[in-house]
Parts: C-alpha cells; structure tokens; sequence
C-alpha cells in the first residue's frame, strides 16, 4: 500500500490463500496496469471484439481472476466463503447484484466500490459446488459493456427462440 | 433440389473426429484441471526463435493480449451468468 | 449434465461428429476443428445448469460451435493467406458425383465471408432450413436466404469458369 498515493492507484487485493491450499487446481490470472497497456497496442480496433475490450480495459488498472476447481463438492464450506465476502464489506463496497439458487448451491455475487462517488472497481465472487471464482477488477469498469462482451464470445443468449 | 445443391451436401457432409474424442473430452470434463484455453496454451508453447527484440517484443504482446482477452471473457462470462439467473429468479 | 433424463458423454457421443464438423468445414484445419470442438463441449459441460433439454443441448452446441469457428477465423485473419486463385486447381473442376469436385467445392467455400460459408455450412451439413440458421446465428430470415444465394450463385459462376455443371 503505497502511503499518499490517491485511491484510484490502491488495487485492491483478495486474499484467498484459505482456498488455494483445498483447491485440486487453480487457475491464477493477474493483469496489471503496464500489461493492459502493453496489451491494448496489440488489440485490432478494426475487430469488434477487440475494439470493444480495449475501449473496455483504458480505464482498468488492473484485472484479478482466480479461479479454484475442487476434487469433490462440499471441500469449501459457508466459512469459507464468508470469508472472501467479508473483504468487501465496508464503506467503500456495495453489493451490486446477487442469487443463490436452491437448486444446485450456486452462490453469486457482484460487488461494486466506490470511492469519491466514482466507481473505482468491481468484484465478481461465484461459487458453485466444485468451483470457486474471484474476479477482481480495479478502476473505473462499464459494468454494461462488459457483461454485453459474452454475447461475442460464443456464449449464447439463451432467451428466445431455441430448437 | 438441383445438381448442385447434392453436390454440396455429399462435400459437406459430416466427417467424425478422430478416435477416441469422445472419451477424451469425457475425461477432460471430469478430471480436475486448470481452465487454461488453448490459446493460452499454444501461445505459451511457441519457442521464439531468434528475430531479435522486435520478435520477442510481438510474441509477448500477443501473449499478454491473450492474456487480456481471456480475462475479458472469463469475467464477461460470468458477469452474464450472473444477471440471467437474477433475472429467472425474479421472473 | 446427469439427472434430469441426459446425459454428458451421450451428448457427446450423438454429437461429436456435428461439432467437429462444423469447424471443420468452416475452417478446413482438422486440428483446429479438434479443438474448437473440444472447447465447445466443456463449454457445454460448464453451463450444463443452464441446458434445459437434449434438444436444447444440439441447438446450444451447434450455436456455439458456429462463433467459436467464426472467432478462430476472424483471429486467423491477419495471417497470410494464398487466395484460392492462386492455388493450383485441376483445369476442369471434375464431374457430379466426382470426388475432386466435392474438393474443389469445400475450397471454394472457403473462400466465402464468414458469415455466408456458415449460413452454407448449416445448410449443406446440416440441412437446416434458412429460419432455422436465422435463429443460430442471430440475424433475418431474409439475410440468410440472401447469402445463400449469393453464394451459390458466386459457386455457380466459379465452377462454370472451370467447365463443371451446367453451360
């Protein structure tokens, strides 16, 4: 934590090391300001897609997924996951969105921080019975345009019409 | 239907996958792993060869762009997952 | 996907060939078209809590394996690529029913847009009907029968060039 520095600059970071050490595999990606820079030369504009990431990540200073598969279901528990949902209580967090279905266990949450009444990140924690995810995304997010993204990614909407 | 039209679907017709793609994707579903795409995996495995650092300079940027575009989905994925199943249970 | 009446790996198995093919006519790349169909059913096998039905599932599948293999082509797209004209062909394309005309047709579909080699993929593989490849591929009934169409009146015109068919 650097003394003095704005807010804006202060990532905010999980720490999930009570997940990592039950997890069969992990998968750890960690993006920080320089590498979306880096990053964003490479993006085509004249793709859709890419266009639309790198429109999407010149306000993000840095991206944190980790995402944790489990040998078998019931190997986190409700502590667990209290846990990571503890780190985003406080004044600067609110949570956005959020479900748990009866049916299969599935917990989901989206949170969002603000600071100076500007959103300065958002965490995405969904937990299902043989996975856990943690995305963490520092600096100003368009939440629409991002969720809008998975529709180029051949994730069909599966509203509507289907055979 | 015409001449042509049975032409493409002899040309098009179905051709299987190699042998045993069913039980690899099988065991790949129920066998933990990292959820490494395979872009990940063939950028990570390219050996750069000598080109000098505008070479090493490109294949690290388009590592770090696969990098990039991983996240996006992975997030994006989950963040509309997220909303669809607000919404089911709302409705 | 277990319970509910379906089951993962039967899927699989009623389905593969559909999948793999796809990618491989859009892509004419085997092993690309291994793995995009690889991907596409673990993507399957993830969002299983979101399937409702096995026929859900073939209508899923198909979609997804269509904008996977349109994504993989897009991302190949910088890449040098010899244009068809360029690559030695037979003078005379081969007759109906010959072999080396069904060849030279799945190269000159390669050829096409993206968007119309799928819709003439759907509908030549999988003898969808242009309503149906409407509802995968999000877009008019009357855009699909346009690039039908057009693009077989494009292979028409190319095969003509090359003695094949009808004068």
């Amino acid at each position: 934590m650097v003394i003095g520095a704005p807010l804006f600059a202060q990532p905010f970071k999980f720490d999930l090391s009570h997940l990592e050490s039950k997890a069969s595999n992990t998968l750890d990606l960690s993006l920080n300001r320089s590498t979306l820079q880096f990053a964003a030369k490479f993006l085509d504009g004249s793709d859709p897609e890419e266009a639309d990431v790198k429109k999407l990540i010149e306000g993000i200073d840095s991206i944190t997924i980790k995402s944790f598969e489990f040998k078998s279901a019931g190997s986190w528990s409700q502590a667990d996951l209290d846990k990571v949902r503890n780190q985003v209580r406080g004044s600067e967090w609110s949570r956005m969105l959020g479900y748990k279905s009866a049916e299969d266990g599935e917990v989901a949450e989206v949170y969002v921080r603000e600071v100076e009444k500007k959103v300065a990140g958002v965490a995405i924690i969904d937990a299902e019975d043989k996975s856990l995810t943690v995305v963490s995304i520092a600096g100003k997010v368009d939440l629409d345009s991002l969720a809008q993204l998975s529709g180029h990614f051949g994730m069909p909407k599966l509203e509507g019409k289907r055979k | 239907m015409d001449w042509l039209d049975q032409e493409l679907k002899q040309a098009l017709a179905r051709k299987e996958p190699p042998a045993g793609f069913a039980d690899r994707v099988s065991r790949s579903a129920r066998s933990p792993r990292v959820m490494m795409p395979r872009w990940i995996a063939a950028a990570a495995a390219v050996v750069v060869v000598a080109g000098g650092s505008i070479a090493w300079r490109e294949h690290q940027g388009r590592l770090a762009k696969e990098q990039v575009m991983t996240a996006m989905r992975m997030t994006s994925a989950k963040l509309k997952h997220i909303q669809g199943r607000v919404r089911e249970v709302r409705q | 996907m277990e319970g509910a009446g379906w089951d993962f790996d039967a899927l699989v198995r009623e389905h593969q060939s559909m999948v793999f093919s796809l990618a491989y006519h859009f892509l004419r790349d085997r092993q690309a078209a291994e793995e995009i169909a690889q991907e596409v059913f673990l993507a399957l096998h993830r969002s299983r809590t979101d399937i409702e039905s096995p026929a859900h599932a073939a209508f899923w599948l198909r979609k997804v394996a269509a904008q996977r293999s349109i994504d993989e082509a897009r991302r190949r797209k910088r890449r040098p690529q010899v244009a068809l004209e360029a690559t030695p062909e037979p003078a005379a394309g081969g007759t109906p029913g010959d072999p080396m005309l069904g060849e030279l047709l799945r190269r000159l579909i390669a050829t096409l847009p993206e968007t119309p080699r799928m819709v003439m993929v759907m509908r030549y593989q999988e003898d969808l009907e242009p309503a149906e490849i409407a509802a995968l591929l999000e877009m008019p009934v009357t855009t699909v029968k346009s690039h039908l169409k057009r693009s077989l009146a494009l292979l028409r015109g190319k095969l003509q060039r090359r003695g094949v068919g009808e004068q």
